[in-house]
């Protein structure tokens, strides 16, 4: 017979030559197992996991803080060294283990289950607070179906006389933020009840997970055809709305000139290793469970340096965007100063409107100074400096850019509903690729526990861990939420990735054995492990990881007792008299963690 | 001529008079700023004696309105300090009397209740034309019954909750259509997997379940 009518080797056929493999990987238990319809979903899961929230907003303050165009050099040298190889290595893993990340280690050294674990865990912690920034992000997408942007302007008090006190004192989007949407307490300690929209919110964002993953791979293999593409949508048409504002052109230069000295500056070298390795999403167990639903001999090498370059590419996309907005905020603040500066000229020197415009204000008031030095003075604290630059420094990062700049942003646009509508559901859909990978890697591990496996079908599980993570989440929702969500966010999951990711690498290139994990890679792929993995996985990989993991640990035992800012509504903070301040948190010190989520 | 005398000195004295009861910070005038070039931009009308006089006109009717008498008139209404800006002050004047001012808070009152007409008149706004220490009322804000919110989310929410109703009701049809269907055409399926059909050919030859692909591995 013709080749043509030998079937080729599908879901029922395997190799049995599997050195190293647990007896199930290779019968029977491999017909049940789903797996993605075409390499191109699980391309896409990756994709959709890896470009998150952290592209958005933490790349950009990074590149801001590191000398701009500079920054790509540590950043793409520590993709080379550390992203790409730890990637492969995951994929590896779970293509060739075929279980979600506990089976997986475990059958890579019965000893190390508890990496798996770990993973598990911290993937759990993730799923309790991670989804809790997707219900602000639908909390601010519903909001934008106004007429006016509720946080374009501050609402009035109760006797119709000026805009609420609290807003005032703060910015109209601040308030929006921490009054109107997570009505934030004074204090971790001071609960409050749950804030119902939160929780409705909240609701919403567990269901549509569940949707997304109710029929395992096969639901979420149809999902992330969307979840992947269309922010990239979003992203052109903001990058052509952006660059064509008024003002971007400031911030694209502020970003692009390098400061090459910030490359002396140790700190810009850790800042990049550690956002290229949380920014991969390495270590949660996802990147196994994702590859554990290829087909044997996908090609995952190939596909494990797509994935990085894509995402890594978003980053830089994603940044010039940010900057064309910061540029058009910057320059409208301070063209906003300067009118506020002349009117005030004018008023008080009662000149007529036409002598000062908004180019020859700084003349002016050197020749007012020097003509009327008395009632110059008069003026006193009211005559601010308007400042560009100064305005082009303040850098965000995290929910702060996300929720307070960007919204800002918007809000001065022409047609801002639109803008808003497109911007959150963006937010949305990253955040929400996000956390299927957070999920899938839950599930994936506990669906291959025989017990549970037995009892249960997938779509039960599922329906438990959603509601089980909804209950916890509630939690977020509350007053001192905010709070409780940054200690997660700051200490939940970064230690514990690194000492997680260093114990895979060591154990699959010391005990497991670079030898037999090459044989291994040899049995899917079909040829031999080049000199750069090698080289990268057994040598300067874990080198890299073991340096990151010393800072940390430095870093957290000279940062002495971990502190947070709070909201104070009473407090009356003026940073320099009369100039607006960015933000209105009592700083009791800056915490020292530094945010896992704010890179996936 | 005595009687003409003293008529030449009131026309005289009069201006003099309504000056000192008109002065910069008189403690019973308010002070106007008008921006006519923010307002209006292009279409900006030049600021001249007519207009000041439309003030007048316009301030008297306040007052009539406010008071509800028609004794008022344009001669009551009294500017001083006029500044190139266009800021100036006004006092007003008792119709009875020439020399009693109206006190303050009247004037504000008539003022508020009439702000809406003199923004219209001159084609400005609370913002253009500002009566300093006169703090414009501000819109009331609306409060629809449903927030605007909570109708998008339960749009959304229904929609997704549907969503999950019609995969899992599916799911459910298509398992209970197979069981329905293997137990009739059980037979046919293991016939056609023995016989080799291979993407609906029929072929000769049997399945060999032992087969793998390893020639990429076997060398020669």
């Amino acid at each position: 017979p013709d080749r043509s009518s030998i079937p080729t080797p599908g879901t029922s056929d395997r190799h049995t030559d599997c050195q190293g493999c647990p007896p199930d990987a290779t019968m029977g238990k491999d017909a049940a197992r789903p797996e993605w319809d075409n390499p191109m979903q699980f391309v896409l899961a990756c994709v959709s996991y890896a470009v998150g929230l952290g592209n958005v907003w933490r790349f950009p303050y990074l590149c801001q803080m590191h000398g701009g165009g500079g920054f790509l050099i540590p950043y793409m040298l520590m993709l080379v060294l550390l992203g790409v190889p730890l990637f492969y290595m995951e994929l590896a893993i779970g293509q060739k283990m075929r279980l979600g990340s506990i089976g997986a280690w475990r059958a890579i050294s019965p000893y190390l289950g508890g990496v798996g674990l770990a993973s598990v865990v911290t993937s759990m912690y993730l799923c309790l607070y991670y989804n809790v920034i997707n219900a602000w992000s639908f909390w601010y997408l519903f909001h934008s179906f106004q007429s006016v942007l509720p946080w374009a302007e501050c609402p009035v008090n109760s006797n119709l006389t000026s805009p609420v006190e609290e807003c005032e004192r703060a910015t109209p989007t601040q308030y929006f933020f921490y009054r109107e949407t997570l009505d934030i307490s004074g204090s971790i300690e001071e609960n409050g009840g749950i804030h119902m929209g939160q929780a409705l919110c909240l609701l919403l964002a567990w269901i549509i997970v569940y949707l997304f993953i109710v029929k395992g791979v096969k639901s979420t293999g149809k999902v992330v055809y969307f979840t992947a593409t269309f922010p990239y949508l979003v992203l052109i048409i903001y990058l052509i709305r952006g660059v064509t504002l008024h003002g971007a052109i400031n911030g694209m230069k502020y970003m692009f000139t390098p400061k090459m000295e910030q490359l002396a500056n140790p700190t810009t070298w850790i800042n990049a290793a550690t956002q290229i390795f949380f920014s991969l999403g390495l270590g949660f167990g996802s990147l196994i469970a994702f590859a554990s639903y290829n087909q044997y001999n996908n090609n995952f090498e190939k596909q494990a340096i797509i994935v990085s370059m894509v995402n890594s590419s978003t980053s830089i996309f994603a940044s010039i965007v940010t900057f064309s907005i910061y540029g058009f905020k910057a320059t409208f603040n301070y063209e906003s100063c300067l009118e506020r500066v002349r009117l005030l000229l004018l008023n008080t020197f009662d000149l007529a409107e036409d002598t000062i415009s908004l180019e020859n204000v700084n003349h002016w008031i050197a020749e007012l100074n020097r003509t009327h030095p008395d009632q110059f003075a008069s003026l006193g604290g009211r005559l601010e400096t308007c400042d560009l630059e100064a305005e082009l420094d303040t850098a965000v990062e995290g929910t702060g850019l996300a929720f307070i700049v960007y919204s800002e942003a918007i809000k001065n646009m022409p047609v801002s509903q639109l803008w808003s509508v497109l911007y959150f559901i963006m937010l949305l859909l990253l955040g929400m690729g996000s956390m299927l990978g957070n999920v899938i890697a839950v599930i994936t591990p506990l669906s291959d526990l025989k017990f549970i496996s037995r009892y249960m079908s997938t779509k039960t599980l599922n329906g438990l861990v959603c509601l089980f993570c909804l209950l916890l989440g509630l939690g977020f929702t509350t007053r001192s939420g905010n709070y409780w969500f940054t200690m997660f966010n700051d200490y939940g999951a970064t230690f514990s990735l690194l000492f997680i990711v260093l114990i895979e690498v060591i154990t699959v290139c010391y005990i497991y054995g670079i030898k037999r994990f090459e044989k291994d890679v040899e049995d899917m792929l079909g040829h031999r492990l080049n000199w750069y993995w090698k080289i990268m996985l057994a040598g300067v990989s874990p080198i890299l990881l073991i340096a990151l993991f010393i800072f940390y640990i430095v870093n957290y035992i000279q940062g002495g007792t971990p502190t947070y800012q709070a909201w104070n509504k009473e407090l009356v903070r003026n940073l320099a008299s009369g100039k607006r301040d960015q933000t209105y948190w009592l700083t009791d010190g800056v915490t020292q963690g530094r945010a896992a989520t704010l890179w996936l | 001529m005595l009687v003409w005398i003293l008529f030449l000195l009131c026309q005289v004295g009069a201006p003099a008079l309504a000056q000192d009861l008109c002065q910069r910070d008189a403690p019973n005038g308010y002070k106007v700023r008008i921006s006519l070039k923010t307002a209006l931009g292009e279409d900006a009308y030049e600021w001249n004696q007519s207009e000041i006089f439309f003030f007048r006109a316009t301030m008297a009717f306040a007052m009539r309105r406010h008071f509800q008498i028609e004794t008022y008139n344009v001669d009551n209404i009294i500017l001083c300090v006029q500044t190139s800006r266009v800021s100036f002050w006004f006092v007003v004047t008792s119709p009875d009397n020439a020399t009693m001012l109206i006190p303050k808070a009247e004037v504000e009152k008539a003022v508020r209740i009439s702000r809406h007409r003199i923004n219209n008149a001159f084609l400005l706004s609370d913002r253009t034309l500002e009566f300093l220490g006169i703090h414009p009322t501000l819109a009331v804000p609306v409060n629809p019954d449903t927030p605007p919110w909570l109708i998008v989310f339960g749009v959304v929410i229904g929609a997704v909750c549907a969503g999950i109703i019609a995969l899992l009701v599916s799911s459910l049809l298509q398992k209970r259509r197979k069981e329905k269907g293997m137990t009739e055409d059980g037979q046919d399926e293991e016939d056609m997997q023995v016989k080799g059909v291979e993407n609906g050919i029929n072929l000769d030859g049997t399945y060999n379940r032992g087969f793998t692909d390893n020639d990429r591995f076997t060398k020669l």
